[in-house]
């Protein structure tokens, strides 16, 4: 990982390693929608994936940055317990990989 | 400029359409679901998923990228649990949401019975075509149609008969309007058919990017990969929508709209 997605990632990934537990327990009834937007990892998700409509207009070093600031979030947000661990790590990976498709078509070219 | 042909090729054409299996269902069939997987184990009736109901408020994108419905039939994982939570139908359907004057009725009570009023069964009933035949004229009355009677959304939102949402507060992210308007002409390769105008803008508008790449169409440099209708009709590319929420395959002049030259 390089460029200044590596730092923005490293320090996404220390703030959000001490905000979630290592084993997230079973929860009895998951978590309710108004707390999700109190956790952190969400305004970094929000971030990365903000962006996908103009993801043909970014440059190729943006594109990595965003890929690799996905793959970093990726780890955090498998740690979640269900059923958001799920939904998000969906809907990043669905940022994450048009990110990453339209980084592999630009250099094709 | 050479003519479309017709009469004889037409002919040709609507034998290779049964060929591959190609029908056009009655419009109040494109679309419905039924998720009776886990409904099935607890004994209850399964949900009966009207697409129409939910595509006149929304874009795709709201439901398949932002609430993270899957594409495929049993791939989401919904539950009476994760809907009370606030994830999937009950990201909308939480009793407290409003939608244009309506406050949105809430999915999966904690009732003990699928009976009762504000129960269970509003959702998880037994389908029953005749009804679902007279919600969706009741429906489609006023809107533009095709020829074979169902809604044609294009125009209808063309028109500003519908105008689907395509943020949910709280749980899209905010992301500035897609700037799209790249009409792609995909050369036919049959003689016997018009070429293909592709509309990417009508496409992104309502899918967003990540709905489409790359899961479904992994490249977008033109030509590059070659597509056949036995593929599209299996469910691959244009086919994980179309025919089964989207305008069938059987409505070869919903793509094949270009005179060939």
């Amino acid at each position: 990982m390089t460029g200044p997605g590596r730092w923005r990632a490293i320090a996404v990934a220390a703030a959000m390693a001490g905000a979630l537990p290592a084993a997230a327990p079973a929860a009895p009834r998951m978590a309710a929608p108004a707390a999700r937007a109190d956790e952190g990892w969400r305004a970094e998700f929000e971030d990365i994936c903000a962006k996908t409509q103009d993801a043909m207009a970014l440059s190729a070093e943006e594109l990595r940055s965003l890929v690799e600031r996905s793959d970093a979030l990726l780890p955090i947000l498998e740690r979640l317990p269900e059923p958001e661990r799920k939904v998000f790590t969906k809907r990043l990976q669905a940022c994450r990989n048009l990110y990453a498709f339209v980084l592999e078509t630009k250099e094709k070219r | 400029m050479r003519a479309p042909r017709t009469g004889a090729l037409r002919l040709l054409a609507l034998l290779s359409l049964g060929t591959l299996g190609m029908r056009y269902p009655p419009p109040h069939e494109l679309g419905h679901l039924t998720l009776e997987e886990r409904s099935r184990r607890a004994g209850i009736p399964g949900v009966e998923f009207e697409h129409w109901r939910h595509r006149v408020q929304f874009t795709c994108r709201v439901c398949h990228v932002d609430v993270g419905f899957a594409m495929a039939a049993g791939e989401t994982g919904i539950a009476a649990s994760t809907n009370r939570s606030g994830f999937h139908c009950g990201a909308c359907h939480d009793g407290k949401r409003q939608h244009r004057g309506t406050t949105i009725f809430a999915a999966c009570s904690d009732a003990k019975s699928i009976e009762g009023p504000g129960s269970c069964k509003r959702c998880h009933t037994r389908p029953d075509p005749a009804k679902a035949r007279a919600d969706y004229e009741r429906f489609a009355a006023g809107l533009p149609r095709n020829l074979h009677g169902a809604v044609d959304w294009e125009r209808a939102e063309a028109r500003g008969m519908i105008r689907p949402a395509d943020f949910l507060e709280g749980i899209s992210v905010p992301r500035p309007a897609l700037r799209m308007d790249k009409d792609v002409r995909i050369p036919a390769e049959a003689s016997w058919v018009n070429d293909i105008i592709f509309s990417h803008k009508k496409h992104s508008v309502w899918n967003g990017c990540e709905v489409c790449h790359p899961d479904i169409f992994p490249v977008t440099k033109a030509g590059a990969v070659k597509y056949t209708m036995l593929q599209i009709s299996a469910g691959q590319y244009c086919g994980a929508c179309h025919d089964k929420v989207a305008f069938p395959l059987a409505d070869c002049e919903g793509c094949h709209r270009k005179q060939v030259r």
